[in-house]
């Protein structure tokens, strides 16, 4: 059965296209062009998955309303935010509210494309037993490539999508610069120097949630950022 | 010409005040002099009158209407106040007037002059006679020759001659030869009619009183030289002889009566002989006069005097345009210069008619003094009031011009420092409450201000703004290029969709470059501050653009140790590779940026030098403006002008500051970053 994903947003164009772009993926989608609408949809049946973006029409962050109400029907459900609106501060609230991702629309049809499915097959993976070969562990922490789940110190640390990418990306060879394109490549996203700045800040906070004296990513200025052990 | 000066050159123009004064004063004396002769005319035409009325005390001898003449032997009999010692000398008289020559034609010298008390004539006569001949005793007037000096009388018993003679100096009496009843002529001595002979080292002076019961209208009086060498005067046959013309008795005490003090009167007769004259000119020196007032403003306001006759003086007579008009029956009066100091004063002749005839003059003689002093005070007090009303104008005018040219300054280098060198825009002007013009300019340029800064606001969230509109349009070309792409084209489409993805690449990132400075400002705001080790960030940075710049050779100059500063060290990164950005698109082939942080006291001296070409005085301060561009060349990036821009946000999230100046030597430009110590 084809994965159903749903498209919420006001731009009709770009509503066409991510949809085209992901039916020719395989899956189906279901476009909406406003909060009312979609919530209608979604009350009567939950997507596989939920692109939204965050200003709808006439509700300047409609998008936030709507992700709040859809993880309140359901906790497992991807959410990923799609947007213009590239601030930090409505990254941080996008994520707040539960969302597995915030992109901006700078992102191509084959990086969404390539999330999309990466959320499918973590949802997958949570459904099957551990495979142990996807695990990758530098000390404290352990990264599951297939759950996309990190923990440290045994405590599950809580990433968005591209946020697990980029740790995946430092940890897999510890002590190696990976510099901010090697990031982006990492996180398929195409993102501007700052927002991996916060990106990198985020990650750190939520490390330091877990064990306040977390300090494995190292800041090499004018390079990138490292991992050590 | 700075306001000051023209409101001060202008308030000068109330010096017009002290020169009204003058001329309004000038006005003021003409008036009073004039009312003066209005007044002095009429009190002379009233006297006149008075005068007129009773002739009789006035003109002893109203039917003499020959004139007088000193030629012919007439006499003024000067009045005498004191009753003289007869004792040879005239100094006793206080007549001011040299005796009158007598008339000679042998060279003997000999002066005459009379005068009067109450009761007698007084003749005083000096003889310049080299030797004294004695009177012989029993003398034969007939036959003897001495020095003796003849007097004939007019008397009410008829003609009476006497002479004088004497062998020895001193009082001596008149002699006249009286025939006797026995027919032969007998010198008798004439007790009552007394004389002084002095003699002295020129001749002799003879002083003789002589009752006035004996005089009459006529007198001859002749000087003859004991040795017959000389004579002198006329002889009692001769037809010519002199006329006594008195002083009119009791007229000075009648004059007295009419006129007031500081006024002098004087009767005169139709030949200009004082009859008479009462009260005296009160004048005060002209240098006292000027003493109490200062003379420099009398200087420009004084009248003129230089055209005003000199009042003749003489004792007996009196002359002058006043008196002869007056002697031609015209009253009238008029400005001289008189008395013993030159000083300005105003005689006014009035005629004196009598049934028709003109029979003398009354002439009034005033001082101007007392009209001086009154203008004087006036014009000082008006002189020193309007100075001072000047000068408190001019003040303060002064006072006034510089504060109104304070304000105006202020405006000023508010309006010149309004828009600063980050910027910035000062919003609000001073003098914006005045009420007045100065406040509305005031008012005018902060809504100047206010549109300019919003103007700027605009410009500087245009970029962020338009970054975000256009990201949405952009998106749909370029996920309809993904599209596109997906369905499988012709490799001769597939040049066009990546040309077309090319494109939407230089779009993106002129959109990204264009939202740059927003970013920072969003970033700035989300920042923690946390120590870092600048050095060990500049190290580690400088690297990398060594690898990032492979064109161009880094230098970098730090201290030994750890720099440790206060702030973000992203953000700290971001304003180095905006300065280094800068520093490599200008630098010239060949040429080295050089990275400099050493500590100066307080601060961090970061610097970021360059060899490239040096950057104009005039653009040296708006650098670090928001969307300041003024860069030629053509490299393909899109610049904005907010590179330096955010490092001027950078600089100052951390307490710091950035300037740009040119290498004193002219090599390059310099970037200079001032971060506090921690």
């Amino acid at each position: 059965m084809k994965k159903q994903i749903a498209i919420v947003e006001d731009e009709p164009a770009l509503r066409e296209n991510y949809a085209a772009a992901l039916a020719r993926h395989g899956y189906s989608i279901k476009t909406y062009g406003n909060r009312r609408t979609a919530m209608q949809a979604f009350n009567a049946r939950l997507p596989d998955l939920a692109i939204i973006d965050i200003s709808l029409e006439d509700e300047a962050e409609g998008g936030f309303d709507l992700c709040r109400d859809l993880r309140a029907l359901s906790a497992e459900l991807p959410i990923i935010f799609l947007t213009a609106r590239d601030s930090e501060l409505d990254a941080v609230s996008g994520l707040r509210l539960g969302a597995d991702d915030f992109l901006t629309k700078d992102v191509s049809l084959p990086h969404l494309a390539a999330r999309v499915a990466a959320l499918f097959r973590r949802i997958d993976a949570l459904r099957r037993p551990d495979n142990a070969a996807e695990i990758v562990r530098r000390g404290a922490l352990s990264i599951d490539g297939e759950k996309m789940q990190t923990t440290w110190n045994g405590a599950p640390v809580t990433l968005s999508l591209t946020e697990f990418w980029i740790v995946h990306a430092l940890a897999k060879n510890p002590g190696h610069v990976k510099n901010r394109q090697q990031l982006m490549d990492a996180a398929n996203v195409v993102l501007d120097d700052n927002t991996i700045t916060s990106h990198i800040k985020r990650v750190r906070r939520k490390f330091q949630q877990v064990d306040a004296a977390f300090d494995a990513i190292q800041t090499v200025y004018g390079m990138g950022y490292r991992w050590v052990e | 010409m700075s306001i000051r000066l023209q409101l001060l050159i202008v308030a000068l123009t109330t010096l017009v005040l002290p020169w009204a004064g003058c001329q309004y004063a000038k006005e003021l004396e003409t008036a009073l002099r004039s009312s003066q002769e209005q007044s002095l005319l009429a009190s002379a035409a009233t006297i006149a009158n008075a005068l007129s009325a009773q002739p009789q005390r006035v003109f002893h001898d109203a039917e003499d209407t020959q004139p007088f003449s000193a030629g012919a032997g007439d006499l003024y009999v000067y009045p005498l106040v004191t009753q003289p010692l007869l004792d040879g000398y005239r100094q006793d008289w206080d007549v001011p007037a040299e005796p009158t020559p007598l008339p000679t034609t042998t060279g003997y010298r000999a002066r005459l002059q009379a005068g009067s008390t109450e009761g007698f004539l007084y003749l005083f006569i000096a003889v310049d006679d080299s030797h004294f001949d004695a009177e012989p005793n029993d003398v034969r007037p007939d036959v003897d020759r001495f020095d003796r000096v003849n007097l004939v009388l007019d008397g009410p018993n008829g003609r009476e001659t006497y002479f004088f003679g004497t062998n020895a100096p001193g009082l001596i009496a008149a002699q006249s030869v009286v025939i006797g009843e026995d027919g032969v002529d007998r010198v008798v001595a004439e007790p009552r009619i007394q004389a002084f002979w002095l003699q002295t080292a020129a001749g002799y002076h003879l002083e003789a009183r002589i009752p006035l019961s004996f005089v009459g209208r006529h007198l001859w009086v002749e000087a003859l030289d004991g040795r017959g060498k000389g004579q002198a005067g006329f002889a009692a046959d001769s037809a010519a002889g002199g006329r006594l013309f008195f002083a009119t008795p009791g007229l000075d005490t009648l004059l007295e009566t009419f006129i007031g003090d500081g006024t002098r009167a004087t009767v005169i007769d139709a030949n200009a002989l004082k009859l008479g004259s009462a009260g005296t000119v009160v004048s005060k020196k002209r240098g006292e006069a000027e003493e109490s007032e200062p003379i420099w403003y009398r200087y420009f306001l004084g009248i003129d005097t230089s055209d005003m006759p000199t009042l003749p003086v003489s004792p007996d007579h009196l002359s002058g345009e006043s008196v002869s008009s007056a002697l031609h029956g015209r009253a009238h009066a008029q400005w001289v210069l008189g008395g013993s100091y030159r000083e300005m004063r105003l005689t006014a002749a009035a005629p004196i008619v009598i049934d028709g005839h003109l029979h003398g003059a009354v002439v009034l003689e005033q001082a101007a003094d007392q009209l001086l002093a009154l203008r004087d005070r006036a014009l000082s007090r008006l002189f020193n009031l309007t100075l001072i009303a000047t000068a408190a104008a001019v003040i303060i005018m002064f006072v006034f011009a510089t504060w109104i040219s304070l304000r105006i300054g202020r405006l000023r280098d508010a309006a010149e420092s309004a828009v600063g060198s980050d910027g910035r825009i000062q919003l609000t002007m001073p003098e914006s409450a005045s009420a007045d013009e100065i406040g509305a300019l005031s008012r005018g340029f902060e809504r100047l201000l206010a549109r300019l800064n919003e103007h700027a606001q605009y410009l500087r969230t245009l970029g962020g703004k338009l970054s975000h509109e256009l990201r949405t349009p952009l998106t749909i070309v370029r996920s309809s290029l993904d599209n596109l792409e997906s369905e499988g084209l012709r490799d001769d489409q597939l040049h066009y969709i990546t040309r077309a993805r090319e494109g939407t690449q230089r779009l993106q990132s002129i959109l990204s470059a264009l939202g740059a400075a927003a970013r920072v400002e969003e970033s700035i705001k989300q920042s923690e501050r946390v120590n870092f080790d600048l050095r060990e960030l500049l190290v580690s940075a400088v690297a990398a653009y060594r690898d990032g710049f492979p064109g161009t050779q880094f230098a970098l100059q730090t201290p030994e140790d750890p720099c440790f500063a206060r702030g973000a060290p992203d953000l700290m990164v971001q304003l180095l590779d905006k300065l280094i950005e800068n520093a490599v698109d200008f630098c010239p082939k060949e040429g080295t940026v050089t990275v400099r942080l050493e500590r100066v006291p307080e601060n961090y001296c970061l610097q970021v030098a360059n060899d490239g070409p040096l950057i104009p005085e005039a653009l040296m301060g708006r650098l670090f403006e928001s969307l300041f561009e003024q860069r030629q060349g053509g490299d393909d990036k899109p610049h904005f002008g907010l590179g330096l821009y955010i490092v001027r946000l950078v600089a100052e999230f951390h307490g710091g500051t950035a300037v740009a100046a040119n290498r004193d030597d002219g090599s390059g430009v310099v970037f200079t970053i001032m971060l506090p110590l921690i």
